[in-house]
């Protein structure tokens, strides 16, 4: 892992977190978590937009419930929300956005692939 | 300064009291059931945990501790030293349970090793706790005998009772609590919790509720029975140095039932002569209420205009409920609430109801 002008942080596949695992990295006084979702690589910030909570650093990654047009329950696509740790509010890993209240987003930081290193920067996710 | 009135914890195992035990009971809970004794638990398990995942640790858990949230250390770190609490009034978490079960003097026994436990390893590693009482309210005597014994110890600072109850605590079956509590200047505690489990009857006349997010939702509602029952029922006249103060319940409710209360002791006064005057004359003057849960209505500026009538400045006092999931942050708390009210919702309305010390009022 290499930090290129405190804008961007350079990880390695090692680096990487395995699905379900969230992998925390520092941009000067930025705290973002890492996590791959079904191959890509999103990066959120460590802040609960609801109360601050550090929502990567000691949340969880789950997968959702989902309720079909016809009634029955299926689980969702596996390990793309993010539980924030204290009052258990999920938000999707690769929008930041929150399933149950539009107004909170949570902020998402920009991925890109270098060669054999992911490069996460201060940018805002595309 | 900061006085949080709802920090839960508790033992790791029923067996961490069997060093405070009598003999016989020390029996029961090694030996009961498979494993030893367990208390009755909700019928509802929360769909993502209990307790802040942060205040979680899977190692702890792995060797058999029970909430580990619920740690000295995980306290400090995340909750006293964090927002600098003056004085953390510790509340009990299954302890509570003792007060619902149907064998009263069995809950009599561990209430009492319950509070000797508390004091080795709480109250007398942190200069910052104080605790709550628990006592088996299902034996009133025995309960009030508990009180007294504890009421010379200042780290002691009220009794607390569970939203669960065999009855409303207002029924003069009470009064021996009632009284030691006011005679021993202890203002009692009612909490939400275990309501609908053990001897309380369910929920609401409504029936068991069917999820967690029911009971969530209404869990309060043993807390407004016995706010209404101990108002009616004249416990303010009875004990005129009794104080109330309804933990968790939430806010806004209170005030609607307030306003209810009011309008049908006017109506409906002879059939309560006990209570002399409007309920909410004893309100103001015995009664106090807690901010968690506190509501959160669409837009965070509505709140003061409606929880405004329940006086705050005189009335309400600050609690996080840590470690559990709905734990409320000092900060968002506090910033919902006018400049002039903060100081005593944060801490003075606190220090006055527990006799706790702080700075005098510029």
């Amino acid at each position: 892992m290499s930090v290129d002008r405190v804008r961007e942080v350079r990880l390695t596949a090692a680096d990487l977190p395995s699905p379900g695992r969230i992998a925390m990295v520092e941009i000067g006084h930025h705290r973002i978590g890492v996590v791959q979702v079904g191959g890509e690589i999103h990066a959120l910030a460590d802040r609960c937009p609801h109360r601050g909570a550090p929502l990567c650093s000691a949340g969880q990654v789950v997968t959702g419930i989902e309720r079909r047009p016809d009634g029955a329950l299926e689980l969702g696509r596996e390990g793309t929300l993010i539980r924030c740790p204290w009052h258990k509010w999920d938000f999707d890993i690769a929008s930041g956005t929150c399933p149950v209240d539009a107004q909170m987003r949570v902020r998402t930081y920009s991925v890109r692939r270098d060669g054999d290193e992911v490069v996460v920067s201060l940018d805002r996710a595309g | 300064m900061l006085i949080d009135c709802d920090v839960h914890v508790g033992y790791d195992n029923l067996l961490d009291l069997v060093p405070f035990l009598d003999g016989p009971t020390r029996e029961l809970v090694t030996h009961s059931g498979v494993n030893g004794l367990a208390m009755p638990s909700y019928p509802w398990y929360h769909p993502t945990g209990w307790i802040r995942k942060d205040a979680y640790d899977a190692g702890e858990v792995a060797v058999g501790r029970q909430i580990p949230g619920q740690g000295l250390e995980t306290v400090r770190r995340l909750l006293l030293d964090r927002y600098d609490v003056t004085y953390g009034i510790l509340t009990p978490d299954e302890a509570a349970a003792f007060s619902i079960i149907p064998n009263a003097n069995l809950g009599a026994r561990l209430a009492t090793a319950y509070n000797d436990w508390l004091v080795e390893h709480w109250l007398s590693e942190d200069a910052r706790l104080r605790a709550l009482i628990v006592v088996a309210a299902q034996h009133p005597a025995v309960a009030a005998a508990e009180i007294r014994r504890r009421a010379d110890d200042d780290r002691f600072v009220g009794v607390f009772l569970p939203g669960g109850s065999r009855v409303p605590y207002g029924n003069p079956i009470y009064d021996p609590i009632w009284r030691a509590a006011a005679e021993s200047e202890l203002p009692v505690a009612v909490h939400t919790h275990f309501d609908g489990v053990g001897i309380s009857p369910p929920l609401t006349s409504a029936g068991h509720p069917d999820t967690y997010t029911e009971y969530h939702v209404l869990c309060g509602s043993g807390m407004y029975g016995h706010f209404t029952s101990a108002l009616l029922s004249g416990v303010f006249e009875r004990f005129p140095g009794a104080k109330m103060v309804m933990v968790e319940g939430g806010v806004v409710p209170f005030l609607g039932y307030l306003w209810r209360l009011d309008a049908d002791w006017k109506a409906c006064r002879s059939e309560v002569p006990h209570c002399r005057r409007l309920p909410s004359e004893y309100v103001w003057e015995h009664v106090r209420f807690t901010t968690q849960p506190i509501e959160t209505p669409p837009e965070g500026e509505d709140l003061w205009p409606v929880i405004r009538h329940l006086r705050p400045e005189r009335t309400l006092l600050f609690a996080s409920d840590y470690p559990h999931w709905d734990f409320d942050e000092p900060t968002h708390v506090l910033g919902l609430l006018p400049e002039e009210a903060r100081e005593a919702v944060a801490f003075r309305n606190a220090a006055e109801l527990f006799r706790l010390s702080v700075p005098v009022a510029a």
